[in-house]
């Protein structure tokens, strides 16, 4: 390996090297400060360093990674929103289970996966990165230890996924069975001299991509999410939602490009159908719920819907740049609300003894007694519902235009019934937060609250620009796409 | 000739994996794993990776030996544990996954005399793994490494709930 590998390998390295140091901070000196600290700091530089990195991509560094822009782009803003959730979870940990130094370090460790996974143009790295992201996360998951709830949800999660990675791991078996390679790249190479109606190269196909699928939760693999969703600490289902579905759909994204498996029809056709799904099905799900963690779970189903569109409209060569600069816009702008709405029921949640349920009834008259972090919060619901003036809006714009010129009028049907259908259930969470208050009034945290506080402000803000200044990251985007 | 033992090993893999399935007994389940998982490793070495072979012994075999092992010692205490151990072990217990070994024994021999014939038509030595594990690969390596970290840590923590609540009683 060159030097020049080693600088674009940057944010990876200076990622593993916070975990290391992590880890000997814990084994000298336990102080859950100080490892917050670290960690911080290890995660923003390893976002600069992308930026370090960045005048030699694109460049591939051994078969196993890429790094190109786009990648460096996410592998920065995994790691900011690694950082972001350290700061949310420094509170909320410090009363949840004891030696919560660990918590940091496998959040590190999460994002490293994530950031493999955004690199990642191996169907062996893809394992890799896969795996490291949602090992840590089990444990994350799990990891308040003074109730049962997380554990339930850690154990739910733990048995699905591995058997859904099985499963993937079996279909990648098939496909090197048949083709001989592992690479993205080489991958379509050969995928194209053989027949497209080899049985064991659809079976394969189609077994790798449920797999993924399920860490999507895209229907009709989601059945997992929502009790995950709830039991998961705030924090932590954040970091699950935003990162962990993000990075898998941009390995999926990178995996049609370069393999091209936009040429199988069929096969987009059933991502299609999936997206139809997700919309409908995560919409009307979420009508029902009461308890607003299994509510953003539902919509977040949703979301991967309106995402999976953009599988559809690549199908047809010309709108497929269009298509992926939507997708890309769409995870950033989902991304940084998804984390805003979790950290703010995190904020909310802070209050109770058992956090890990926060029903409707938990935040009704919250605009009277705590009025900026209710705004917060609408912000941030309206930004999910795709209302004007926020990235939400903007996102789904994109799709929407990306939609219609890739003339896919049944999926730009089920995104406006969606669309329409999910107005409702995120309104009434602001109808909750307006209503006259009751006896219920929450005791404000002491320590960590200005930082938790100022941290989603500063979300807020960023989602108000995203939705009102779009043309930098717009301009951004098309130029290192194109 | 090396087709034939192939096919007849998986067919023991076969079996013996529906038996460690269907058995109610845990014991007698974890004995049919470790058959099934030395079958497989019987059809590495005849698909030409030795390596495969001798790590899928000494990790899965040996690993499920030692969870065998923790069976035993945690659900027998006591005079009653130790009459239901013998039980358990007794000889017509054995027969079955003995022969199931003994056939997989039989075709390594066999396997052996007649040399390098491979199923797969390549031999991948020991050294060639190195070298693609430690040349292009060796990034995989590195984030492998950081895999067992994170289940390192999160298997401690986990672990640690029921040592702390152990402590408290």
């Amino acid at each position: 390996m060159s030097s020049a590998d080693f600088i674009a390998l940057s944010p990876l390295l200076v990622l593993s090297a916070a975990a290391a140091l992590l880890m000997l901070q814990i084994a000298f000196l336990r102080s859950v400060t100080l490892s917050a600290l670290l960690a911080a700091v290890g995660l923003v530089l390893a976002a600069l360093s992308c930026v370090y990195a960045a005048p030699q991509a694109p460049l591939q560094v051994t078969p196993l990674l890429l790094l190109d822009h786009l990648a460096l782009l996410f592998c920065a803003l995994f790691s900011l929103a690694g950082a972001v959730t350290v700061l949310l979870s420094l509170d909320y940990i410090q009363c949840h289970g004891d030696e919560p130094e660990e918590y940091f370090l496998l959040l590190i460790l999460s994002t490293l996966g994530a950031c493999v996974l955004a690199c990642a143009n191996h169907l062996a790295s893809l394992l890799l990165g896969l795996e490291l992201l949602s090992i840590a996360l089990y444990a994350l998951i799990a990891y308040p230890n003074k109730s049962l709830l997380p554990l339930e949800a850690a154990t739910k999660y733990l048995v699905l996924s591995g058997a859904a990675v099985a499963m993937m791991l079996f279909g990648f078996a098939l496909l090197y069975a048949s083709t001989g390679t592992l690479s993205f790249a080489e991958l379509g190479a050969r995928l194209a001299q053989l027949p497209a109606t080899d049985p064991v190269l659809m079976i394969g196909a189609a077994m790798a991509f449920a797999g993924l699928a399920f860490k999507l939760s895209a229907v009709p693999f989601h059945l997992w999410t929502p009790d995950v969703y709830s039991g998961a600490p705030a924090p932590v289902t954040g970091f699950l939602a935003s990162v962990g579905k993000a990075a898998v759909l941009l390995v999926l994204l990178r995996l049609f490009l370069e393999a091209d498996l936009f040429r199988y029809r069929i096969l987009v056709e059933l991502v299609g159908l999936m997206a139809i799904l997700s919309m409908l099905a995560g919409n009307l799900l979420a009508l029902l719920q009461t308890n607003i963690k299994r509510m953003l779970a539902y919509s977040s189903i949703a979301h991967i819907g309106y995402l999976l569109i953009v599988f559809m409209v690549s199908l047809d060569a010309g709108s497929r740049a269009l298509g992926i600069e939507a997708a890309a816009f769409y995870l950033v702008a989902y991304t940084v609300t998804t984390l805003a709405a979790f950290g703010l029921l995190t904020l909310i949640s802070a209050r109770q003894a058992e956090r890990e349920n926060v029903e409707l009834h938990h935040i009704n008259g919250l605009f009277w007694h705590a009025p900026l972090l209710a705004g917060l919060m609408m912000v941030a619901l309206l930004s999910l519902a795709g209302i004007p003036l926020t990235a939400g809006f903007i996102a789904k714009f994109y799709i929407f235009s990306a939609a219609v010129s890739g003339h896919n009028w049944i999926l730009l049907g089920a995104l406006i019934v969606g669309s329409g259908i999910s107005i409702y259930y995120y309104l009434r969470v602001v109808y909750h937060m307006s209503r006259k208050p009751e006896q219920h009034h929450p005791q404000p945290t002491a320590r960590g609250y200005w930082l938790v506080r100022s941290l989603a402000c500063l979300l807020i803000v960023a989602i108000l620009l995203l939705g009102t200044l779009p043309q930098a990251l717009m301009s951004y985007l098309r130029s290192i796409l194109s | 000739m090396m087709e034939s033992l192939f096919y007849l090993a998986s067919l023991v893999a076969v079996m013996a994996t529906v038996a460690a399935l269907t058995r109610a007994n845990a014991a007698h389940a974890l004995i049919y794993l470790i058959v099934s998982l030395l079958a497989v490793a019987v059809l590495f070495f005849l698909m030409g990776a030795p390596f495969a072979a001798a790590l899928e012994i000494v990790i899965y075999a040996g690993a499920i030996m030692v969870l065998f092992v923790f069976v035993i010692m945690m659900l027998n205490l006591g005079e009653s544990g130790t009459a239901r151990e013998q039980e358990w072990l007794a000889g017509r217990n054995w027969i079955v996954p003995g022969f199931m070994a003994g056939l997989l024994l039989l075709e390594l021999m066999l396997a052996l005399r007649h040399g390098a014939g491979t199923t797969s038509g390549v031999a991948v030595s020991p050294k060639a793994v190195g070298l693609a594990l430690f040349g292009p690969y060796v990034l995989a390596v590195e984030i492998a490494s950081m895999l067992l970290l994170a289940a390192l840590v999160g298997a401690y923590h986990l672990g640690r709930r029921f040592i702390v609540r152990r402590e408290q009683r």
